[in-house]
């Protein structure tokens, strides 16, 4: 079965090197690996030795290792075509309302994110799947999109407006809702509200399919294993907090939280006798240290889990091999426990 | 100086920037520096509460302004509160209307087509700056990357409207975030690649579509000059500045890429949220 990989987190804390390097470290332990990624840098490409990245799973310079990008522009038009019959996906692709909700619904991009990842889970071909989660509200929005979207196409208040079935095309909405439609269209001044009725009944053919599909995706996020990635910083602390207190159900625990730019623990205590620029330099760098320290055990206390540990380098990785060491030089990063290489693979050379 | 009294002068402020530019921490400081020079001031969380409310120092953010600071209040844009404000207060729906179905039906809506609920988060921060209350209010906006819908949102409903209250209110939102006068965009950015490329690219389009201009471009985290060379031997000292030197090259590549804006140090040592906006309040020329 393919094992998956979510690195997740908000945004600016290096998620997207992190899952490239655990890429190249599953890929090296003999996994067909991919990694999904969302917004790489130049530079990153370049180091897998890729000239552009697309939707399609491309080869990089390491041997084992694909890598493909999540597009989310273009997955409601796939979603439209996948799940709602020919005759309603015409009419959704050129509903100016459809568009609005493709480019601007929160949770969208996430879902439609999350269905190219199950899409490539589906096709049983890869060992490991290293899934560069996209930071939309803080990263959390990534694991609560399948339930959101479900929501969407099934809520309450659309079920309320265009009754409790589907019902043909010329009865758009139930008889409960229709005159709340005349006085907000009065208010509104037009038929506005009409027009989007008609757009959210379109929307509801779409119900089955979407459900069915965002169920197989939660339970997918179930499977996986969450790899949080964070900095010692207040902001990007708080949002990790998050992923061990809000997932929902459907998404369980994190396995593990990483602690990037670390700086070496030791400098906490490092003071030099001398005056000067540099003594002050170390002044300011040992404050730091000691309060990554603290951050990373009140961090561990409070959610009972042992953080790992990935020191800060000042360049991006630029090559494989500053990939392969950037994991090596991890500390307590459990690449066993995150499933990305097996107990008795032959590890990197 | 002379400049931040220009840039208080307007009645918005919406801070914006790339995921982990520090928006929050920026809207904090800025709402701190504008009280201390005697403003009573509106932050509102547009988009992310927890980010302003941890920066404020407070457990959570209202709909209802809560009072942070002496000169700070702050509240959360709630889009179901502000939809049926919308409705009540601004639409001025007469007493007879069967108020909570159309409620409903607007909430609905506004769940389902982005445009709505751009408007009303957008249009909760003109109506509290109408409201003559506040003498600034700093929004903390949403990212970059979906800033534009936001700005965009008051023209987008009043091209869907034939006529009527809700596209002179829409009209009327435009004309206030559009007014250099009156409001402003914060971009907050990094000296690093992704966020410099995205910055830029964006001011690109702010420039293009004028719905509401740059007032400041702030980059954030900057290490000064070590002021040293980097020691020989081993150690800790060596170490720390040979990071220090090559952090400080690599800003200085990127920063050379930007605008030029206000620049603010890394803070060094920073435990707590509110912390940071303190320090930060203080480092802003």
């Amino acid at each position: 079965m393919t094992r998956t990989i979510l690195v997740a987190g908000s945004g600016g804390v290096g998620k997207t090197t992190l899952s490239a390097a655990l890429g190249v470290a599953a890929a090296r332990s003999g996994a067909k690996t991919l990694v999904l990624t969302v917004d790489p840098a130049r530079r990153l490409a370049d180091a897998l030795g890729m000239e552009q990245l697309g939707n399609v799973p491309t080869e990089t310079n390491q041997e084992g290792l694909s890598a493909a990008m999540l597009d989310a522009s273009a997955a409601w038009d796939a979603l439209v075509d996948r799940h709602a019959p020919p005759d309603v996906a015409e009419r959704l692709h050129a509903s100016p309302y459809f568009r609005a909700i493709a480019d601007r619904f929160p949770a969208g991009q996430s879902y439609a994110a999350c269905e190219q990842m199950a899409d490539h889970i589906d096709e049983r071909f890869w060992d490991v799947v290293v899934v560069d989660t996209p930071p939309a509200e803080g990263g959390i929005d990534f694991f609560l999109a399948p339930g959101r979207v479900r929501r969407l196409v099934g809520g309450r208040l659309l079920r309320w407006l265009t009754g409790a079935s589907l019902p043909g095309r010329r009865r758009l909405y139930s008889f409960t809702a229709r005159p709340a439609l005349r006085m907000a269209d009065a208010i509104v001044g037009g038929p506005l509200l009409e027009e989007v009725a008609e757009f959210l009944l379109d929307l509801r053919a779409l119900y089955d399919g979407v459900t069915r599909r965002a169920r197989q995706i939660e339970r997918q996020l179930k499977r996986a294993k969450t790899l949080v990635v964070t900095t010692a910083h207040p902001s990007p602390l708080a949002e990790a907090t998050r992923f061990f207190t809000e997932l929902p159900d459907a998404a369980g625990k994190p396995t593990s939280v990483a602690f990037n730019r670390a700086l070496p623990p030791d400098w906490a205590a490092a003071s030099s006798t001398d005056s000067g620029p540099l003594a002050e330099n170390l002044k300011r760098w040992a404050s730091e240290s000691q309060r990554q320290l603290d951050a990373r055990e009140a961090f561990g206390a409070q959610h009972r889990v042992e953080p790992a540990v990935i020191p800060w380098v000042a360049e991006a990785p630029t090559s494989l091999s500053q990939l392969g060491q950037l994991v090596r030089s991890a500390q307590g990063l459990d690449l066993e426990a995150l499933g990305a290489v097996l107990a008795h693979s032959p590890g990197p050379p | 100086m002379l400049r931040w009294l220009g840039v208080f002068e307007r009645r918005v402020l919406i801070v914006t920037g790339k995921g982990g530019t520090g928006r929050s921490a920026v809207s904090a400081a800025l709402a701190i520096k504008a009280a201390r020079q005697g403003q009573r001031v509106l932050a509102v969380a547009m988009t992310d509460v927890l980010g302003l409310a941890l920066h404020l120092g407070v457990p959570q953010l209202e709909y209802k302004p809560v009072q942070t600071r002496p000169g700070v209040w702050a509240l959360a844009i709630d889009r179901t509160a502000a939809l049926d404000e919308y409705i009540h207060l601004q639409l001025h729906l007469p007493r007879a209307a069967p108020l909570k179905p159309v409620a409903r039906t607007f909430s609905a809506l506004a769940d389902t087509v982005p445009g709505i609920r751009d408007a009303v988060t957008i249009g909760k921060i003109c109506w509290e700056a109408w409201s003559d209350e506040w003498d600034l209010i700093i929004a903390d906006g949403p990212p970059l990357g979906q800033i534009d819908s936001y700005l965009r949102a008051p023209e987008a409903i009043a091209a869907l409207v034939p006529s009527g209250r809700v596209q002179e209110q829409a009209a009327a939102m435009e004309e206030l975030l559009a007014d250099p006068n009156e409001s402003g965009l914060i971009v907050t950015t990094l000296a690093e690649e992704l966020p410099t490329l995205e910055t830029n690219e964006n001011l690109a389009l702010f420039d293009e579509r004028q719905s509401c201009q740059v007032a400041e471009v702030m980059v954030n985290g900057l290490l000064a000059e070590l002021g040293a060379e980097v020691p020989l031997g081993q150690g800790p000292l060596r170490d720390a500045a040979v990071l220090h030197q090559q952090l400080h090259e690599g800003q200085q590549k990127w920063l050379s890429e930007l605008p030029q804006g206000i620049q603010l140090p890394y803070l060094f040592g920073m435990l707590t949220a509110p912390e940071v906006a303190a320090r930060l309040s203080e480092e802003l020329p």
